[in-house]
């Protein structure tokens, strides 16, 4: 097997100092193989957020091994309202990512930038607009481009499509999917949504209370859940649909 | 919406004819502004002396246009100084947070406790009048309220997911801060800068009527009054033409304040 991407073990993480310090990591192990997509489900307040902000260095108090072979790790947040700035438009958004990267020749940044348009289904048109300009799923879209830009090969998605409808959600996945294939992409996917899970991801890890419960191959955890809070929430996703 | 505000278009208009009027008295006034002419003395407004004379004679329009400038110039010298640190301070106390931006925001309560125009007086008193103490001493009292403005904006903005993911990608604090955040508070600041206007208007009049302001020897509109308010009966066009322009003034820029704040769905 490849060296993984991510290798977590036996990671424990706490928030807060002092008295009101705890802990909100326990135990956790996983690996992110190359090419690979890994869901992370759980509820609010399960930890899973934690673990994505440990995976891109934004968490200090941690014990245990986190190795992220994977330069610059970039995020996706789930509101593309909230990620995008408002002063500024696509064109600078989309730059700003090469020139924090180095990229001082203005010519060679708009050339990436007209580069990846196309990839994630944006015109050169949008270039100009401001976010507020954009409808929902454009907006991800341009949130997607600007984690992409500078190269990085694990991204995560952090609940990336929870704030569309579900035909703009279908779009996005099938875009992500793509995208994955088309540069080697490597995602880290958390949601509380086990439908979206299973459409993108290969394995799933379910998480509750900052543990692991339960991990493996997305179809097999899906038809035969061993953990009963897996089971749970199993249960809750098919009695909404 | 489709109601559009007629704050802007007034403001503007009123605030362009007021700086046209001073700009033109930092070149041309029609008489000296300290010439003296005895036959004239008291004056009223007539062709050769719109705005009257004092009671040496002097013209009232030139001295006007004088005072409008300097006043002009030392409220815009406090905003600056008051509005440059005022948006340091403030950007990086709301950005960075903890235990220097609770001291700092401690200090600028402890300032802001005290009645800025009051303060100043007192700092004014022991350092002496003149135009520049003026500016220094006005302009700290400012920076207080520019500090906790800009402190608030940026509070607001620095967990926004763009913010985040700017730190990802690697982009350096102080270009988050002036390049990402900043262009976000302008409507915010804008409406800030106005209040600061009018109030370093009044704050300037305040202290030169009071007589620790300006040097006599350039008059500023505060100044004036000062002078003129011992003949309020007398000539009252000596009073009337000086704070009608401060009114004007004000008025002006408060009525473009207003617009930004509406314009932009800025709470007052």
């Amino acid at each position: 097997m490849a060296e993984p991407i991510v290798r977590i073990d036996h990671l424990n993480s706490w928030y807060g100092r002092g008295k009101g310090r705890r802990q909100v990591l326990r135990d956790v192990s996983l690996k992110l193989a190359p090419g690979e997509v890994l869901g992370i489900v759980g509820e609010s307040g399960s930890g899973k957020s934690t673990l994505a902000k440990c995976v891109l260095g934004m968490v200090t108090d941690i014990a245990g091994t986190l190795e992220v072979n994977s330069p610059r790790p970039q995020m996706v947040f789930q509101d593309p309202y909230g990620s995008l700035n408002p002063a500024k438009t696509v064109g600078w958004i989309l730059e700003e990512p090469l020139r924090a990267a180095g990229v001082t020749d203005r010519a060679e940044r708009r050339r990436r930038v007209g580069e990846l348009l196309p990839l994630v289904g944006l015109e050169v048109g949008h270039l100009a607009r401001r976010p507020a300009q954009l409808s929902g799923g454009q907006r991800q879209r341009v949130a997607i481009a600007a984690a992409l830009i500078q190269g990085s090969k694990l991204i995560l998605l952090d609940e990336p499509v929870s704030a569309l409808d579900v035909t703009l959600q279908a779009q996005i996945l099938r875009l992500l999917a793509e995208l994955k294939e088309k540069l080697g992409l490597s995602y880290l996917f958390i949601s509380h949504d086990l439908a979206v899970v299973y459409q993108l991801c290969d394995r799933v890890a379910v998480m509750t209370g900052g543990e692991i419960v339960e991990e493996g191959d997305v179809d097999t955890v899906y038809d035969h859940p061993r953990h009963p809070y897996t089971k749970k929430l199993l249960d809750a996703s098919l009695a909404l649909d | 919406m489709k109601h559009k505000s007629w704050y802007l278009t007034i403001g503007g208009i009123l605030t362009a004819c007021m700086l046209a009027f001073t700009a033109a008295g930092l070149f041309w006034t029609p008489y000296s502004p300290t010439a003296m002419s005895a036959p004239d003395r008291n004056a009223g407004p007539s062709a050769a002396h719109p705005f009257g004379c004092d009671q040496l004679g002097r013209d009232i329009l030139s001295r006007t246009l004088e005072g409008a400038g300097s006043t002009l110039t030392i409220a815009l010298a406090v905003l600056a100084v008051g509005f440059v640190f005022g948006l340091l301070i403030g950007a990086l106390c709301g950005y960075y947070g903890g235990a220097a931006d609770a001291l700092v925001m401690r200090l600028c309560d402890a300032i802001a406790a005290f009645p800025s125009v009051l303060l100043a007086l007192v700092v004014l008193a022991v350092i002496g009048p003149g135009k520049y103490n003026v500016i220094g001493a006005l302009g700290v009292l400012f920076i207080p309220s520019f500090a906790r403005l800009v402190r608030g904006e940026f509070l607001k903005y620095r967990d926004r997911d763009f913010v985040r993911s700017a730190r990802l990608m690697g982009v350096s604090d102080l270009r988050i801060i002036f390049v990402h955040i900043l262009p976000n508070t302008w409507p915010t600041l804008l409406s800030g800068l106005t209040i600061g206007f009018n109030n370093a208007v009044l704050g300037e009049a305040s202290m030169s009527y009071l007589g620790i302001g300006v040097n006599p020897t350039e008059p500023s509109l505060g100044y004036m009054l000062k002078e003129a308010q011992g003949f309020l009966f007398t000539t009252p066009w000596y009073t009337a033409f000086p704070a009608a322009i401060v009114i004007l003034l004000i008025l002006g820029v408060g009525l473009i304040g207003e617009g930004v704040r509406e314009r932009m769905g800025v709470a007052s």
